[in-house]
């Protein structure tokens, strides 16, 4: 039995889905995807409140990724888009923290994004939201500061792909399990941060807050 | 301590890449100068009985036989030196890759996730009990299709040792008690088809048997 307020003890992965937002596709100088591209964090990359972010080794561009994380109800595999919002409990806020030096690196090289987004710590999660409190997930404003300097500020009706299509695609190669989170991608504004800053984020509902983050880079 | 369970108790698997010369060869790619890592998710998982399911737009699924190191207790930034402190039984394992997946992944610089962690990706055997690989450095593995030899490698052809590959691992990620480590396949690797039997072997100590067939 899964006890989805704590579903990071119950996790067996986070899946994380990656351009999603067309202005930090641009940003990063990506291409458009034709269909959702995703990767997969360990459950070992989780942190919760009072718990720090630390750099990873040899890393000297860790970056925040503000995204919002859909929290899996029970076992889905090949689920139908039609059917996709029954396997949502909830949503959580997050930070797929990224080791972008690494990434560019692994991309040249054309090997996996390991290093980069997998490392302990590159997952720090918010609350349980269950899934009744939140109306439209496709319209939260979704926003994320560092030090007090607004950096990420978007809406998740800019998705490229729709949760539906996201919980549908990836179920149709890897079942999603009770507890699992699966992250939707990030908004235009990543930037880099050291060790001291304080990073603090939200989700609002119809101007109201939703939940909020914080966490400091050890 | 029983590690008999350790599909259902470990949280991740980590797994390594171009780990035997004559295998990056093959492959074309060049030697690493540092372990190639990547991971599969736990539901990637089947034992005996299971089988594994050629993954939806594949047209080339790949067997990769290895040797797998299963860990007995949370470890983070361990030395070689501790290493094996910290494997508490082995097992053998197929790394099944969707190599035309993989290919696209590499050329546009995209995650290997539907390369290597789909679902029936890693058939495993029960845990190999510590004494039953004295020396985990000097094991011959194989790997036939359809009772056709494909694989037929030796640990000791290793780039990385396994102490070596658990303490760099351990320096990213914290490991935990039933995660998998996978130590890379020699040369051999090729396709297998809906059908096809693949079995494996470690001479005198275990063999696995797994059908594949496609997802529906």
């Amino acid at each position: 039995m899964c006890a989805f307020t704590e579903f990071w003890k119950h996790s067996k992965k986070i899946v994380c889905v990656g351009r999603n937002y067309a202005e930090h596709v641009k940003e990063l100088g990506n291409d458009l995807p034709k269909k959702p591209i995703f990767f997969l964090k360990p459950t070992t990359a989780y942190i919760r409140s009072g718990e720090k972010i630390v750099t990873p080794p040899e890393c000297e561009d860790l970056q925040h990724e503000i995204e919002l994380g859909i929290v899996i109800k029970k076992v889905g595999k090949n689920i139908a888009e039609s059917e996709a919002m029954d396997f949502v409990e909830g949503y959580a806020l997050a930070l797929d923290m990224t080791a972008r030096d690494e990434q560019r690196a692994a991309k040249e090289a054309r090997v996996p994004w390991t290093l980069a987004k997998m490392f302990d710590t590159s997952c720090p999660v918010g609350d349980f939201i269950p899934k009744e409190k939140v109306i439209d997930p496709h319209n939260l404003d979704i926003w994320l500061s560092v030090n007090g300097d607004m950096k990420q500020d978007s809406n998740t009706r800019h998705f490229i792909f729709r949760i539906p299509r996201l919980l549908s695609h990836v179920s149709k190669y890897i079942t999603l399990e009770p507890g699992d989170l699966v992250l939707t991608g990030s908004p235009a504004g990543v930037s880099r941060v050291l060790p001291g800053d304080i990073l603090k984020g939200g989700l609002k509902q119809n101007g109201e807050d939703l939940t909020s983050i914080e966490f400091i880079v050890s | 301590m029983s590690l008999s369970g350790f599909s259902k108790v470990g949280r991740k698997i980590v797994a390594v890449g171009r780990n035997y010369a004559d295998h990056a060869k093959e492959l074309g790619n060049a030697l690493p100068s540092k372990p190639l890592l990547f991971m599969k998710p736990t539901s990637s998982y089947i034992t005996a009985g299971q089988s594994i399911e050629i993954p939806l737009g594949c047209s080339e699924l790949h067997h990769e036989i290895e040797l797998g190191a299963i860990i007995n207790n949370e470890c983070k930034a361990i030395s070689e030196a501790q290493a094996m402190n910290f494997v508490g039984g082995y097992c053998l394992a197929l790394d099944m890759t969707a190599r035309d997946f993989q290919d696209e992944a590499k050329k546009k610089g995209h995650p290997w996730a539907m390369a290597k962690m789909f679902d029936t990706s890693l058939p495993v055997s029960d845990v190999i009990p510590l004494e039953k690989i004295p020396d985990p450095a000097n094991v011959q593995l194989w790997c036939k299709v359809n009772e056709e030899m494909r694989q037929n490698g030796c640990t000791a052809d290793m780039i990385f040792s396994l102490p070596y590959l658990i303490s760099y691992i351990s320096h990213y990620f914290t490991l935990q008690k039933g995660d998998l480590i996978l130590t890379g396949t020699p040369a051999g690797v090729g396709p297998v088809k809906a059908g096809d039997v693949i079995t494996g072997g470690i001479p005198d100590v275990i063999d696995i048997s797994f059908n594949v067939t496609q997802r529906s």
